[in-house]
């Protein structure tokens, strides 16, 4: 039986839309979003029906049946903390996410444009793996006081994603294997699977584990205790440093990765060492992962954008390559990613998740 | 060889005197609050405490004149290599114009042994003080130029130690690769390549929570708080180093109270300690990330790691690294005295502060 699914990335600018029959895909489209045309929506949840709209033009542009399909996957969204998997949306989720009850943000849109075109068209819709998914064990839990608590918020769906497919390729379920997976993008996240849940990961995004590109990462308590006392700077430009202004891109100017390989290869010092840095970093954080999974680790699985760069590879398995193999998967296929999903349960590999 | 060596705690004096390797006696001169309070600097009580050392010698019937060397605890100077150093003027003159990166008792130790050096005729020596900083420059990154990674570290227990553990193995400290985890009331972590400390967690900044330190931290949260108008920088610090990690959790520092709360079946303690040991062990795997690999050994130490408890879910985590062994508890005058001893032997040159 072959099934058809559309998948739905909303990005802050564009929308990716991609059908698949299963694994294989038919057409792939990224609609880009003008500012003019995003300017009359007050909030990010009020062009979900604008955006549902330029989707089913161009389908239908294409000459798509929108009947014929079988299912529609939408990105995550924020959610309170949940098991990893494939949700079936419902209505919960649709009011939750309307209200932005968990916060404001682009995937948002994802659960509410597939709920919506799922309703007109009589098909399931879902979510797969949001940034939400929080599997950790509770000793992972503590921070260091009780003032904080360690979350789980990071690249769920291309760790997850990247995981299976290795399973696959070993003829191994998921669920049987201890894999660290180390997905390097704009921010990096370095997650410990035991049969299958993520039972420790850095919080990329409230800042932990290593800088990535523009990131800064976990950072020395007292000493930004003491800049945030300094009385220099606002929370916002702090926050700003921190999230959009951290990490190699303050320390070079630059965020991208590929340049500042360039530079190594073209002797630059500083670059080098920033690279270095970064490598360094990571290593760290896999080796954490590995006392995690108590040294019982399957594979080291490399996965996100930065993974293309070979001597970034070779960098970090100098330090790790002694605790497993590597395994390098560049890259990440989000609607590939999120049609997988779809298609697990829509063929009874795996129940659908309830929120 | 005679060395007197001498620890001064904030209410405290540790003396004691060692024949070579051996201590001939020791002792502990307690101060009150009250009694120190009297005195506006920590340079003003070096009166008082030289002459009560000077009371105590006299009572064990140990001459001045007999000292082949004082070596005292060494401070939060500025940041230098390991070893045995001799105090010198230049050091003198940085302590008592306050160049130094924190106002601590531990920074009289240096003027209390050349005080008393002098008077004995003999060298003066520190040794390995927490502000030895033998970090690559790759430990220097944290993910902002504005702060960078700083090396303050447990240094002269972990040398210590690193010496002993590597006795053991039939091995010098700088034939081989450890990570040292010093576990007392803030926990250094430490890749110790060849003798040298090449990465630590710095217990103030970071790193596993501690009996009384909450170490790493989720950075946006604790933004939140240091904007949330709630607290000082003075309230925020005494939050995070003096009430963090078990005290913030449990409310005590001493870890036997932990075990006995376990033992008595406190699910609470038991969760906590556990995850302690969870992010110590976390923290050495990192660490064995830093020498690629190649460690000959895991050596724990400080007064945590008689904690069989502790010790046992730490190297649960830990024994695929390398081989786990434990040192427990910590002896500084003893690691001054041998340091002192290295130089005087001639095994070691002293290094010169500059």
């Amino acid at each position: 039986m072959s099934y058809k699914i559309l998948a739905i990335n909303p990005g802050s600018t564009s929308t990716k839309v991609a059908v698949f029959e299963d694994d294989k895909e038919l057409f792939e489209e990224t609609l880009r979003h003008t500012a003019e045309e995003l300017e009359p929506f007050d909030s990010i949840t009020d062009q979900y029906a604008f955006r549902k709209e330029v989707i089913e033009n161009v389908l239908r542009e294409r000459h798509f049946e929108l009947e014929s399909l079988d299912g529609i996957v939408g990105r995550g969204g924020l959610f309170r903390p949940i098991p990893g998997g494939t949700y079936r949306v419902n209505e919960v989720m649709v009011e939750e996410l309307k209200a932005a009850k968990y916060g404001e943000h682009a995937s948002n849109l994802g659960g509410l444009i597939a709920f919506e075109m799922g309703k007109t068209l009589d098909k399931p819709a879902f979510i797969v793996d949001p940034v939400v998914v929080d599997e950790l064990e509770p000793v992972a839990r503590l921070s260091g006081h009780p003032a904080f608590e360690r979350r789980s918020v990071f690249h769920a769906l291309n760790q997850k994603a990247m995981a299976r497919r290795y399973a696959e390729e070993v003829g191994r379920p998921y669920g049987d294997l201890n894999l660290i997976v180390v997905h390097l993008g704009g921010g990096i996240s370095v997650g410990a699977h035991h049969n299958g849940r993520i039972i420790d990961v850095n919080d990329a995004l409230s800042g932990e584990g290593p800088f990535s590109p523009e990131r800064a990462g976990g950072l020395p308590s007292l000493q930004l205790a003491q800049l945030c006392f300094s009385g220099e700077k606002t929370f916002a430009e702090v926050k700003k440093m921190l999230l959009g202004h951290g990490g190699v891109m303050a320390y070079a100017e630059c965020n991208d990765m590929r340049i500042i390989e360039d530079k190594v290869q073209h002797g630059d010092e500083e670059a080098t060492l920033i690279q270095n840095a970064m490598a360094y970093q990571i290593g760290k954080e896999i080796g954490k992962c590995a006392t995690v999974l108590k040294g019982k680790v399957d594979a080291i699985i490399v996965t996100g954008g930065i993974a293309y760069n070979k001597h970034m590879i070779q960098l970090i398995e100098e330090r790790v390559g002694w605790i497993a193999d590597m395994v390098v998967y560049p890259g990440e296929e989000e609607l590939l990613s999120l049609a997988l999903g779809g298609f697990r349960v829509l063929n009874g590999q795996e129940e659908a998740q309830k929120y | 060889m005679k060395i007197l060596a001498i620890n001064p705690g904030s209410t405290s004096t540790k003396i004691a005197l060692f024949e070579d390797e051996n201590e001939i006696w020791a002792e502990s001169l307690d101060y009150t609050r009250a009694q120190l309070d009297a005195y506006e600097t920590i340079l003003d009580q070096i009166d008082l405490r030289r002459g009560d050392i000077e009371a105590i010698l006299k009572n064990n019937e140990t001459a001045i004149v007999s000292l082949d060397a004082v070596v005292g605890r060494g401070g939060p100077f500025k940041p230098l290599a390991g070893g045995t150093y001799a105090v010198n003027e230049t050091l003198l003159d940085d302590i008592r114009e306050g160049r130094v990166q924190a106002d601590h008792i531990s920074n009289i130790g240096s003027i209390l042994a050349h005080e008393l050096a002098q008077k004995a005729g003999a060298p003066a020596f520190f040794v390995d003080p927490v502000s030895v900083d033998e970090a690559g420059p790759l430990a220097k990154y944290s993910g902002l130029p504005e702060l960078p990674r700083r090396s303050l570290v447990h240094a002269l227990n972990v040398k210590a130690t690193a010496r002993k553990a590597a006795a053991e193995l039939g091995k010098k400290i700088d034939e081989l690769n450890l990570v040292v985890a010093h576990l007392g009331g803030g926990i250094s972590i430490c890749p110790v390549e060849k003798g040298r400390i090449v990465d630590v967690n710095n217990a103030n900044d970071g790193g596993p929570f501690s009996p009384e330190r909450a170490g790493t931290l989720p950075v946006t949260g604790l933004m939140k708080l240091c904007y949330s108008g709630k607290f000082t920088l003075a309230e925020l610090k005494k939050k995070i180093i003096g009430n963090g990690g078990l005290v913030g959790y449990l409310g005590v520092s001493d870890s036997r109270e932990v075990r006995r709360r376990i033992h008595a079946g406190d699910a609470e303690a038991k969760e906590v300690f556990q995850a302690q040991a969870y992010q110590i062990a976390k923290e050495i795997g990192a660490m064995c990330t830093v020498l690629k690999g190649r460690v000959d050994g895991i050596v724990l130490t400080g007064g945590l790691a008689y904690n069989e408890l502790l010790v046992d879910w730490v190297t649960e985590r830990v024994k695929f690294l390398a081989p786990v062994s434990c040192f427990p508890g910590e002896n500084e005058l003893e690691a001054l005295a041998l340091g002192a001893l290295r130089v005087l032997k001639g095994d070691e040159e002293p290094n010169t502060y500059i």
